[in-house]
């Protein structure tokens, strides 16, 4: 059990540095094997801990393996350390599982790309980070994780570093998180000072209820950078200027879900800042919605799927914060299979299009790619919640729960949560009727090309296939009204701080499952059938095109008077103080000089003289100061 | 310890300062070389002098092995010092130091 946890850990690490060190002497296919090889390896060894827990009866599942004592400072001191529980299991599971899947199809779609190997090197770089996040055994081991996806993600971002809009869409992402890790940071330095630990542990001690609200706080900040969530989302969308598996890996299975992770992991500490709990349910109340309404107008394939990430994971984020942690976590992992496969079909158009992305210009792809349009349909219905699709299981639950909490926000909540499920069904089928149905569009049949029987060909269609299977059945594993294995499992990790009642859960079932067909009715009058001209509201349509203004806003408030002040600094300080004292310091020095050379006379006797006068001038003082 | 013989020290550096002083001088007012060597030598010998008289005031021998390196450096000094001047009035320079002032800053 423990060494299967130390292998995932250490399996991609060991591929990334194999194939940065092999360089030439590995072909690119070879890299890409490597990498999968070794994220099967991972897999295996997550399905090794999972087993050896399940082995242990259900109260002693919680076990730390420590390497080495990382860092000492005073009575402080941090291990590298793994951790290996009913939650880091789950995680352990997805991350590698799905990763592994993505791994291996990205070895069909970057095939031919001239780097290749760099590209499995970061892939399997981020796998391992990402492992380390799930793992670490302490807060400082997983703020080492989380710095790693970041910087892992920037790389893979900007992988394309020809494009200028990837680089900036790179640094964008890495700023962006900078921003969270700063606040996640100052919230374990808190930390320190009161309780003197990172240890998961001491987040259950008692503080005041300011530090509390404090560190939470700075927890919240980290989370809502790295999973995108309102008021630091705006990188989320732009990160689609990297490759698709990418996407699909980091910026929909796995990455962006840390986030999500860590406000389960570190519930305690939430539990006593009920305020802030609250602050993040509704953030990720106000992302669903607001992501929603944007992926109404967006024309990338890519972006739309992106918006609905965001979407979904504000989801995760209400359940998260009202407290329906096992509801969160079983929502995490319907999306990891759902959300993959969505990203990897829409890799596989993207493909077969020669690189277009503009649903504008797609249609009719139906006919020509069947069995893509089944699997694009798989992962819709899932992702609107249609039984008996795995996002029907998940969504719902939360919704229930948020009716569970009570009060008018509790039910604001709710409210909000059903309406993104219309929203969800419009947006999803509005994607899936402008890109499959219809007459086949000049465009495609111009540059549609299908896969081969290639092995190419294969490491596209394996991984999509497994993960529209566990996009029909990943959902059964729990159905709340009824079965609960997944709450059960995390029972001793994080406990729900809510139990709806059998009524709320059906009556949430009910209507959410009404309001996804009926956003699929309508996206299928609107795009499908076409029977309704589609709503233009100019005003609207401008808001959601400029995504609510966000970015501009960003530049305004932060950019604009960045760069103003620079100038400002540039012309007042710089150039009077800086450039023109340097012309003045040369030009001083040279008159200095000049007026030192007048006492080299050239003259032989001066010199004696000036030695010689020097020489009696020491020795009276000498004498005089004994 | 030897006992000693003849004047006091104070004597020896009497002299001994005399002839540093007479050679300083002629350093800093002679306009020729070959005497401005001159006197360095005897400057050097000023110095000699008071070295041995330290010596023998002392009965330690160390002033006096210091009184030999010095003429060693001074004949040395005194070969390149000919060897100038003889370089200089091969090249129909006039031997006056005060004119050799190329260096001036």
């Amino acid at each position: 059990m423990v060494a299967g946890a130390w292998i995932c850990l250490v399996a991609p690490l060991a591929a990334a540095c194999l194939i940065t060190l092999g360089g030439q002497r590995l072909s690119r296919r070879a890299a890409g094997w490597v990498a999968t090889a070794a994220c099967f390896v991972a897999f295996g060894g997550a399905v090794a801990s999972f087993v050896g827990l399940l082995t242990h009866s259900a109260s002693d599942r919680q076990f730390v393996s420590t390497a080495w004592t990382w860092i000492t400072g005073g009575s402080y001191q941090s291990g590298l350390s793994v951790l290996i529980d009913p939650l880091s299991t789950f995680m352990m599971l997805i991350v590698a599982g799905v990763g592994a899947l993505i791994v291996w199809y990205s070895i069909g779609y970057m095939d031919g790309d001239d780097e290749e190997r760099r590209y499995f090197a970061y892939m399997s770089l981020f796998v391992f980070s990402m492992l380390l996040l799930v793992q670490a055994g302490n807060l400082l081991l997983l703020l080492a994780g989380w710095g790693m996806v970041g910087l892992s993600s920037y790389l893979l971002i900007g992988y394309w570093h020809q494009r200028p809009s990837a680089i900036a869409a790179a640094k964008k992402a890495f700023v962006m998180n900078a921003i969270g890790d700063a606040t996640m940071a100052l919230a374990f330095f808190l930390l320190i000072q009161k309780g003197n630990s990172l240890e998961f542990g001491v987040l259950g001690g008692q503080f005041s209820s300011t530090v509390a609200n404090l560190i939470a706080l700075g927890l919240l900040g980290g989370a809502v950078a790295k999973s995108a969530q309102i008021p630091l989302h705006t990188w989320l969308p732009d990160a689609m200027e990297g490759p698709t598996p990418v996407s699909a890996l980091i910026h929909a299975a796995t990455m962006v879900t840390a986030g999500v992770y860590l406000i389960v992991r570190t519930h305690a500490i939430f539990e006593q800042a009920p305020k802030v709990a609250d602050l993040a349910a509704g953030l990720g109340a106000a992302t669903l919605l607001m992501a929603g309404l944007i992926a109404l107008v967006q024309v990338d394939i890519k972006r739309v799927i992106a918006y609905s990430t965001m979407s979904q994971i504000g989801y995760m984020f209400l359940g998260a914060g009202i407290g329906s942690y096992p509801n969160a976590m079983f929502h995490l992992m319907t999306h990891a299979f759902f959300k993959a496969l969505l990203f990897m079909t829409a890799g596989i158009v993207i493909h077969a299009l020669v690189d277009e992305q503009d649903i504008r210009k797609m249609g009719g792809l139906r006919q020509f790619a069947p069995k893509t349009y089944w699997a694009f349909l798989i992962g819709s219905l899932a992702l609107v919640g249609i039984f008996p699709f795995a996002g029907f299981f998940s969504k719902d639950s939360i919704l229930a729960a948020a009716m569970a909490k009570g009060g008018a926000y509790g039910y604001i909540l709710w409210a909000v949560g059903l309406a993104g499920t219309f929203l969800t069904g419009l947006y999803t089928f509005r994607l899936l009727f402008l890109v499959f149905w219809g007459e086949p569009s000049a465009f495609v049949r111009e540059h549609f090309h299908p896969l081969g029987r290639d092995v190419v060909a294969f490491s596209l269609a394996i991984p999509v296939g497994v993960l529209a299977v566990l996009s029909i059945v990943g959902g059964w594993i729990q159905f709340s009204p009824w079965w609960h294995p997944v709450e059960t499992w995390l029972q001793i990790v994080a406990a729900p701080i809510v139990s709806p009642a059998s009524w709320q859960e059906w009556t949430s079932i009910a209507l959410s499952l009404l309001l996804g067909l009926s956003g699929i009715a309508v996206a299928w009058a609107l795009y499908g059938e076409r029977r309704l001209a589609v709503p233009r509201v100019a005003w609207a349509q401008r808001t959601l095109e400029h995504k609510f203004y966000f970015d501009e806003a960003y530049d305004a408030l932060f950019y604009e008077p960045a760069v103003y002040l620079a100038k400002l600094l540039r012309r007042g300080v710089e150039q009077p103080l800086i450039a023109e004292s340097g012309q003045d310091l040369g030009d001083d020095t040279r008159d200095l000089g000049g007026f030192v050379a007048r006492a080299q006379t050239g003259l032989v006797r001066t010199y004696a003289l000036a030695i010689a006068s020097s020489v009696a001038v020491l020795a009276i003082v000498f004498v005089i100061v004994r | 310890m030897i006992a000693l013989l003849g004047p006091e020290i104070a004597w020896y550096l009497g002299v001994a300062a005399f002839l540093f002083a007479t050679g300083a001088f002629g350093v800093l007012l002679r306009r020729n070389p070959l005497i401005v060597l001159l006197s360095l030598e005897i400057m050097l010998n000023g110095a000699n002098l008071a070295l041995i008289g330290f010596a023998r005031n002392l009965g330690d021998g160390k002033g006096q092995i210091f009184a030999l390196t010095v003429m060693a450096v001074a004949a040395s000094e005194v070969v390149v010092g000919l060897g100038l001047v003889v370089a200089l009035n091969r090249k129909r320079i006039t031997l006056d130091v005060d004119l050799l002032n190329t260096l001036r800053g």
